[in-house]
């Protein structure tokens, strides 16, 4: 994911010499092909995410498009003033990319599990929240970022995530783009935990539900006519690599809740029981409450309901 | 623009029109921070008056010097400086903090003429000024950039984090401001966190820096008017600085002037200046 995303922005950057790719001293083996390429266009600002942050709402200021490039809770709970003041208040077009959603870095500990990032983002005005599927989503949403002119928080796995979408998504602002149709229920997910949500609609299938798959890459742009057919279809459940409190699914809630609609939806999400547990991704994210049996027990009981 | 005051060519009669109007503002606002606006408006006086290239004709020319007052609090200095020089109209000043109004408490861009950053939270400035510095350094645009910052502010890590990084990238853009006015929130700066030696500090990350008298106009005009690094200007200055019974107190950090207080000032700025 985090490769396709440099090598779609490289491109770009080679034909829009305002587009300025800046990271916190990370990104080894990423970022060095921009590097080497576009030495104007690319600043190691060092190990500095609040310094950085000022920094890239500055230059954002002069017409450049500041891609700020870090993992996970650097660039965005460690400057957290800088992204509220600096870039959404002064609406400066900064894109936030944050590498190792949710358990990505599995083993390297709780230090390096964005868990939060969603939920504190998504609270900021003017702060657009951007989660890819997978390597195609990240492609056409990269595209779709650089042509934009808002801030954004681009929330990347890391790298070697399955594709979930057969073919490219026809990617539209808000909007949630199906990668498998159902009828009686929807199982929507936000970032790579997608094969998770496959895995469980696969297996509903085999005992005889049918339910749709979508990933919800806008977070902060609720696709409500989606989520409206949805729920008059059956459950919703919303899965994502992200705490409970204040993420995807809370942001479906809230705009729901919004539309004054109603109907059965569910989350599936990290109840993050274990800060300091040990593990690779696929084990966090089960023993985190995030797994085809957590999915299908939520649907089986908002359906018998 | 209709009603905008004529703009001031020297910065001793800007300053000392601007001091006037810090005070009625502070007052009829019942608004805090007085002291610290009377401590920074004679470096924001040389800057608006002709030490930076800024003015209501070139204010959105992408070759501006850019102004940045990082230490948000004083925005009744600030905003004083611009309506006298004409960026928007004097009457706004009256209205300051009152609801609806154009001008807050700490500085905000909101549309207001003249004002390039909203700040209040103390240790934005710098690193925002850096981006600006850098961007323009690398794209060969000009413009200079100057920060003005407080001396409680460089308690801040971004200031520290800052300094290296213009050093690192030599942006001889870039000049800070300090006004050394040697009192944060709550006592005097070196019973807080010690500063000193603070110009050392700044020339050991690889700045320029001296200390100057920070209420000396030709002194201050002199050591802004050219540079060949980052530099760091530590204007030595008093809080209150005019008005004897505001001076050197932590009190009028806070206390808004009364009627009597503004009377008495006013009779202090007739005597000093």
């Amino acid at each position: 994911m985090r490769d396709t995303f440099v090598k779609t922005l490289l491109e770009a950057a080679k034909k829009d010499k305002n587009i300025i790719l800046m990271t916190g001293d990370l990104g080894y083996g990423v970022l060095d092909t921009f590097e080497k390429e576009l030495p104007g266009q690319f600043i190691n600002s060092g190990v500095n995410e609040q310094a950085m942050m000022g920094m890239a709402a500055g230059y954002a200021s002069t017409g450049k498009r500041v891609f700020v490039y870090s993992i996970g809770n650097f660039p965005t709970l460690r400057c957290l003033e800088q992204i509220r003041n600096d870039v959404c208040l002064m609406n400066n077009p900064v894109v936030i990319v944050s590498v190792g959603a949710g358990y990505a870095y599995g083993s390297q500990g709780y230090t390096h599990h964005a868990l939060e990032d969603i939920a504190v983002l998504r609270a900021l005005p003017n702060m657009e929240v951007i989660v890819p599927a997978d390597a195609i989503e990240t492609a056409a949403l990269t595209h779709s970022i650089i042509a934009s002119k808002k801030p954004t928080y681009l929330r990347l796995g890391k790298s070697g995530e399955p594709v979930i979408h057969a073919a490219e998504p026809h990617v539209s602002h808000g909007v949630i783009n199906e990668v498998s149709p159902g009828s009686s229920g929807t199982l929507i997910f936000a970032g790579s935990v997608g094969t998770v949500a496959v895995a469980a609609a696969k297996e509903l299938a085999a005992h005889g539900v049918s339910v749709a798959v979508a990933s919800m890459p806008y977070v902060s742009t609720v696709d409500l006519k989606y989520i409206k057919n949805a729920l008059a279809k059956g459950p919703v459940i919303v899965i994502e690599e992200h705490s409970y409190r204040g993420g995807v699914g809370t942001a479906v809630l809230e705009a729901v809740n919004a539309a004054n609609l109603r109907g059965a939806i569910g989350l599936i999400a990290s109840d993050q029981n274990n800060l300091s547990q040990i593990g690779d991704q696929a084990f966090l994210r089960t023993t985190n409450g995030i797994s085809v049996e957590t999915i299908i027990a939520k649907f089986n009981a908002l359906a018998a309901n | 623009m209709s009603n905008t005051a004529k703009p001031f060519a020297k910065a001793a009669d800007l300053a000392l029109a601007a001091r006037h109007e810090i005070i009625s503002m502070t007052s009829t606002a019942k608004a805090s921070h007085v002291a610290s606006a009377l401590s920074v408006v004679d470096i924001l006086s040389v800057l608006y008056s002709g030490a930076a290239n800024i003015s209501p004709e070139n204010m959105d020319a992408a070759d501006r010097d850019i102004v940045i007052l990082s230490k948000g609090h004083s925005a009744s200095a600030l905003y004083s400086v611009l309506a006298l020089q004409g960026f928007f109209p004097k009457e706004w000043l009256a209205l300051y903090c009152q609801n609806d109004a154009p001008l807050g408490g700490h500085v905000t861009s909101n549309g207001v003429p003249g004002v390039e950053l909203s700040t209040g939270s103390l240790g934005h400035g710098l690193p925002y000024g850096v981006g600006i510095a850098m961007s323009r350094k690398k794209s060969g645009a000009k413009g200079r950039v100057f920060v003005v910052m407080s001396d409680g502010e460089c308690d801040e890590g971004t200031t520290w984090e800052s300094a290296m990084i213009a050093n690192h990238h030599e942006l001889d853009n870039l000049v800070v401001i300090v006004d050394r006015n040697k009192i944060q929130s709550l006592t005097f700066t070196e019973d807080t966190l010690k500063l000193e030696p603070f110009a050392d500090k700044w020339i050991a990350f690889g700045w320029d820096a001296k200390t100057i008298a920070g209420h000396d106009y030709s002194l201050l005009a002199a050591a802004l008017s050219t540079q060949t690094r980052p530099t760091c200007i530590i204007a030595d200055t008093t809080k209150g600085k005019g008005v004897d019974f505001m001076e050197n107190s932590v009190l009028w950090h806070y206390k808004p002037p009364t009627a009597d207080d503004v009377t008495k000032a006013f009779e202090q700025l007739r005597e000093n200046y």
